[in-house]
């Protein structure tokens, strides 16, 4: 066991970061959705222009083909920088892409591969339905087959950045007869085709990025299908196990700068009962020590986790241990802060600290709620009876 | 960057736990907790033979030319067994007398040492020790004693005029306390770091944490597969399942930060110190609420002396007061931010 990167990644950290000090945006990221999703892709097309998109992706796909070593040094550059999250086009380059990449056909992947990595397009994900949240595979959404064409009715839910994106990966029913999980289709929506409608929804944040979709008689060329009719489930879970194995790498390092800048708001914070600062009282100081702790401790697990994935080719079953905890200790660091505040929390305009223990409660429900993830824990890694 | 085990590594491992695993079952455990001096000499001298105690040591100093990653798989097989005997002070008298006559017979197993953790120097920092080192682990069984004061580092044989040990029965019945008194004892310091031992002492406590958090929830999801109520596996049964869940995570979380703490340790990373401290806090957690789930997993045969989950939870207890409390390795890290570092 080592700690030492080799020559060649520090020589490739070196380029990384000289190259994120010298072109990262030095403008906030707008507010407003419509100028947000140019921001996000002004900043893809100059990663692009420089070689550095799609970095876990092949290099003929037009990616970096970066090692496992590569990426991690990457993501804690990336995040060290300050560079901004790729928010509107996560779908696209994280889920999407990977999928086409590993289950499209080649015309599928001459088709949109390019546009994703150079930022062009938006892509959002319609998997979830009002009735299939932790059970997506009792989804209900209906295409029909009709000639050349897959006639779409329903209605998906929770699908993020709906209102700005191109396309979807949308997953429906085709074989209604078929075992659950074997009636299932992966294909790509045009999100301009007609029977489109989408509704905003207001989020707790008070934000709208969420949406929902509705489909009416929405009409998809069935080249559109990726992988087979009928097989879209196997092709979703494809790409469910791509995002995990690297996806904690830079989180990693924002929450230990987010554990820096909640010290520094200690230091300067009257703590509990107005006397002394936040940081002289000795719970919030042992809280405020565990979170580095425990920051280090996911930065530990995270680098044996791709030193696995290094060593046996695929990512491993830790990967769902890291990815309960990363969650709810960001809840943790959240609530801490939330404590250190003190009464400026229930302010308006909140502060960012608020506005992040806000953000931060669907950490433990997107993707899978932390109940999921405990039971594909208990069953997958522990092999307890279901 | 490499945190997997290596080949020599895993034989390192494996040999550890499949002598373990024969000589000393828990069955052993509990038959050399009930009798004098409790711990397991021949165990001890063969331990001596296959390396063990000198594993860290080079090997042009007699040892086995590893480093601190290989004594942190030692520790963390010997708290999945529930070792009894003062392994962590005579693996630091190893390292301590590294160089020294008295380095020999502890090496080779036929000397054990018990280690007297001081960071107050309450024991003097002159020439003299004086006073009493209460609560030390293994006392009795010991035939030297380390003492790691703040900067000074003193090896005294246990038949020293003017010392004297008083055993007593600990909280886990595997393993036995003592007093050691020292009556105004002249001690030269030795030229080891104490620094460094103690953070290496650290480190192993952690280890040894580390496995009993690992070895809990084996077998808690062994008899919750095998356990039936309600015609189903216990393990079946979700507030089952997902607290085997939280214990998989903290046994992770636990052997990630202290196998981390040990390679950087062992590279001399400047951050070495803050990530034992660190792993000792998380390895403590993962041990305590990881054995007390284990109890409760058991259900009645949990809460039964006969069963064997009640040691793990008391052993856990120890390791808590072994080199640094969480509260106290807490402390030490909040400390710079207080002072205004």
């Amino acid at each position: 066991m080592h700690l030492r990167f080799s020559p060649a990644e520090e020589a490739f950290r070196a380029e990384a970061r000289a190259w994120l000090e010298a072109n990262m945006p030095r403008t906030p990221r707008p507010t407003e959705l419509g100028a947000r999703a140019a921001y996000d892709q002004a900043w893809q097309r100059r990663m692009y222009d420089s070689g550095w998109a799609g970095i876990a992706w092949p290099r003929a796909h037009g990616g970096r083909g970066a090692t496992l070593m590569e990426q991690l040094v990457w993501c804690e550059e990336y995040a060290r920088a300050g560079a901004p999250d790729i928010s509107t086009l996560f779908v696209g380059l994280n889920h999407a892409g990977p999928t086409l990449v590993a289950c499209g056909s080649e015309e599928q992947k001459a088709a949109h591969l390019p546009p994703i990595l150079r930022g062009e397009v938006i892509w959002c994900q319609g998997f979830s339905e009002p009735n299939a949240g932790s059970d997506l595979a009792s989804l209900q959404t209906r295409a029909a087959v009709e000639g050349d064409f897959l006639v779409v009715s329903g209605q998906k839910v929770w699908t993020s950045f709906a209102h700005v994106a191109q396309f979807q990966e949308l997953l429906v029913r085709t074989d209604p007869e078929a075992p659950r999980h074997r009636g299932i289709t992966w294909v790509i929506c045009p999100m301009d085709a007609p029977g489109i409608e989408i509704r905003p929804i207001t989020t707790l944040t008070g934000e709208s990025d969420f949406c929902e979709v509705f489909y009416d008689h929405v009409k998809i060329p069935l080249r559109n299908v990726v992988g087979q009719l009928n097989d879209g489930w196997r092709v979703a879970m494809a790409t469910l196990s791509f995002e995990r194995g690297t996806a904690f790498l830079a989180e990693q390092v924002r929450l230990s700068r987010r554990v820096d800048e909640l010290v520094a708001l200690a230091r300067a914070t009257p703590g509990p009962g107005g006397r002394r600062r936040a940081i002289d009282d000795d719970e919030i100081a042992r809280r405020l020590a565990r979170a580095r702790a425990e920051v280090d401790a996911l930065r530990a697990m995270t680098y044996r986790s791709v030193s696995l994935a290094a060593r046996m080719g695929v990512p491993g079953a830790e990967a769902s241990m890291i990815r309960l905890f990363f969650s709810e200790l960001v809840q943790r660091i959240d609530l801490l802060a939330m404590d250190v505040q003190g009464a400026p929390a229930v302010e308006t305009p909140a502060s960012r600290w608020t506005e992040l223990y806000l953000a931060g409660l669907s950490q433990t429900i997107g993707g899978g709620t932390k109940d999921i993830q405990r039971n594909i824990i208990g069953e997958r890694v522990l092999g307890l009876p279901r | 960057m490499d945190l997997t085990l290596g080949p020599e590594e895993t034989a390192v491992r494996d040999a550890i736990r499949n002598v373990l695993a024969e000589r000393l079952p828990l069955a052993r455990v509990r038959a050399l907790a009930s009798a004098e001096p409790g711990i397991d000499e021949a165990l001890w001298r063969e331990a001596g033979g296959l390396g063990w105690f000198g594993l860290g040591l080079p090997e042009a100093a007699g040892g086995g030319g590893y480093g601190a990653a290989e004594e942190m798989l030692l520790f963390v097989e010997l708290g999945r067994a529930l070792t009894p005997g003062p392994w962590l002070g005579t693996v630091l008298a190893v390292h301590a007398l590294a160089g020294m006559p008295a380095l020999a017979p502890v090496l080779a197993g036929t000397l054990c040492v018990a280690l007297i953790d001081d960071p107050a120097d309450t024991l003097g920092d002159g020439a003299r020790l004086t006073g009493v080192a209460r609560g030390v682990a293994d006392a009795g069984a010991a035939e030297g004693f380390l003492v790691v004061g703040a900067g000074a580092v003193r090896y005294l044989p246990a038949a020293t005029h003017g010392l004297a040990v008083e055993g007593r029965p600990s909280l886990d019945p595997t393993r036995r306390l003592g007093d050691v008194r020292f009556a105004g004892i002249a001690a030269a310091p030795l030229a080891a770091d104490a620094a460094a031992l103690r953070a290496l002492a650290t480190l192993l406590a952690a280890a040894e944490a580390v496995g009993v958090a690992e070895r809990t929830l084996e077998d808690s999801v062994e008899y919750a597969g095998v356990r039936q109520q309600f015609g189903r596996p216990i393990g079946s049964f979700q507030a089952v399942k997902h607290r085997c869940a939280d214990m998989a995570v903290r046994a992770e979380v636990a052997r990630s930060l202290t196998t981390f703490a040990a390679v950087a340790l062992a590279e001399g990373e400047g951050a070495a110190p803050r990530h034992v401290a660190a792993a000792k806090v998380l390895a403590t957690d993962a041990a305590l609420a990881n054995a007390a789930d284990n109890v409760q997993n058991h259900g009645g045969m949990g809460f039964a002396w006969e069963a064997d989950a009640h040691l793990y939870l008391k052993r856990a207890w120890l390791l808590e007061h072994a080199l640094g409390t969480r509260a106290a390795h807490l402390d030490t890290l909040a400390a710079p931010w207080r002072r205004g570092e």
